[in-house]
């Protein structure tokens, strides 16, 4: 199984296209959790308003599937609580709107 | 499908306003061509697009009754009695918008925010102009709840999307200014002075949105978000041009070039070019089909906005024939944007089958 730093690199992969930039460095990851047979992501959208949280999770499952044996378990949890704030980007994506 | 036969039967229906031969069904819609394209269209897609957010059963109600009104729209067009099959139209359009209403509500509710509020704001205004309207107010005299609907839905959400890049209180205060003077206008309003006030807070709204929206930054990227931001970025030129002539003729009075080049500014200038630059990404979300961004979505956009500016100069100088060519290039700018959309679904359905069969070659 990859650890927790691999499963989050994979995640950069994935982008909020609007913004044009990845969901790890916009701060929608909350925490990854991986076991023997399965893995496990807390992530967040910034708006229970926005469309496109089925499609943004479903694209983290896929690069997260990636990584792990087809018998592994992959669970993408959206959770709302603690609600999304600019404050959790990371260095990166504050760079990137000019901050 | 329902939205998509609001938008054909609305364009159709404009067509034959501007002199066009078109089909029975669209030059008896004629009179319909606002509430068609207003609540036909983008009242079925705004609402199916807070169903999906939301994810509540009971929103998708919306979207239905929206396209239900449509159908009877189109069904009554042909018949004698249109005033009621429009009445009917107008109740379903109505019981649309207050579903909108609560699903917005409930948005609002679970995330108090100066963004969700205005968005449930702008969600009030829609059931609020087809209220009046099915009251028996004339279409000109809805027309700024109809186009608040619409502006202020899309500047709630480019409001929740420049939390990437902060705004300052002060400049959120501003925002709430704004925002309260034009809701104001509306309610209060009924002279040249609340239209110019309105005409205002739009050349206002332009730019604070022009100010803090994140396309500034991520027009320097590349693709699709490059795609979005300059949709966005030429929208609020439009958005800004539509408020100053409303401001200039003291509201949307009809009869004068003044009120089609506003309308025209404001619907297809600002919100269809924002339609155009996040349809990529809001119909593989509500339709689950991939919308992998093509080179050629510029084309449309191109198009769409060069035909604008024929017709607004048309507009300007009194030259009917001007107007009539840029309201149907405006037209076809809409279709080359259908067919480019599709031949993008079409192209990632195929590049999608070709990557799974080169998955299966492999020992």
């Amino acid at each position: 199984m990859p650890d927790d730093d691999a499963v989050r690199e994979a995640l950069r992969q994935v982008d909020d296209p609007e913004a044009g930039m990845n969901i790890v460095d916009l701060g929608l990851v909350y925490g990854i959790d991986v076991s023997e047979d399965s893995v496990r992501v807390e992530m967040t959208m910034t708006t229970a308003a926005c469309p496109m949280a089925d499609m943004i999770v479903e694209a983290a499952r896929r690069v997260v599937s990636e990584l792990v044996p087809d018998t592994a378990r992959v669970d993408i949890e959206l959770v709302w609580d603690p609600p999304w704030t600019p404050d959790r980007m990371t260095g990166i994506a504050r760079e990137h709107f000019g901050w | 499908m329902l939205g998509f036969a609001g938008l054909l039967a609305g364009v159709g229906a404009g067509l034959a306003r501007l002199g066009w031969s078109m089909p029975d069904i669209a030059a008896q819609s004629a009179g319909l061509h606002g509430p068609l394209v207003v609540c036909g269209f983008f009242g079925t897609v705004i609402s199916l697009e807070r169903a999906v957010a939301i994810g509540r059963p009971w929103a998708y109600s919306g979207p239905l009754l929206a396209g239900a009104g449509t159908m009877l729209a189109l069904g009554g067009a042909g018949l004698p009695a249109l005033g009621s099959a429009a009445g009917l139209a107008a109740v379903a359009w109505f019981l649309a918008g207050l579903v909108l209403l609560v699903a917005s509500l409930d948005v609002l509710r679970r995330q108090p925010a100066l963004f969700t509020f205005t968005m449930a704001a702008a969600a009030a205004c829609w059931p609020l102009g087809t209220a009046l309207w099915a009251a028996g107010a004339a279409v000109h005299e809805v027309a700024g709840w109809w186009m608040a609907f619409l502006v202020l839905t899309i500047a709630g959400e480019r409001l929740e999307l420049s939390r990437f890049m902060p705004p300052s209180q002060a400049a959120k205060l501003a925002f709430g200014a704004v925002l309260a003077l034009m809701l104001f206008v509306l309610a209060a309003g009924d002279g040249p002075w609340a239209g110019s006030a309105f005409g205002a807070g739009l050349v206002l709204l332009a730019a604070w949105l022009l100010r803090h929206d994140i396309a500034r930054r991520t027009v320097r990227k590349g693709g699709l978000t490059r795609f979005i931001a300059i949709c966005l970025l030429a929208g609020y030129a439009w958005l800004a041009l539509g408020g100053a002539i409303v401001a200039a003729a003291g509201g949307l009075s009809p009869g004068s070039p003044a009120y089609g080049a506003a309308i025209h500014a404001l619907a297809l200038g600002f919100v269809f070019s924002m339609v155009l630059g996040h349809a990529p990404i809001i119909f593989p979300a509500v339709l689950r089909v991939a919308v992998p961004y093509r080179r050629w979505f510029y084309l449309p956009l191109a198009l769409l906005h060069l035909s604008l500016l024929l017709r607004l100069a048309g507009d300007a100088s009194g030259a009917f024939a001007l107007s009539r060519t840029g309201g149907l290039l405006n037209a076809l700018a809409l279709a080359a944007f259908v067919v480019g959309t599709a031949a993008a679904v079409a192209a990632g359905a195929r590049e999608r089958r070709a990557e799974k069969e080169a998955c299966a070659r492999q020992p």
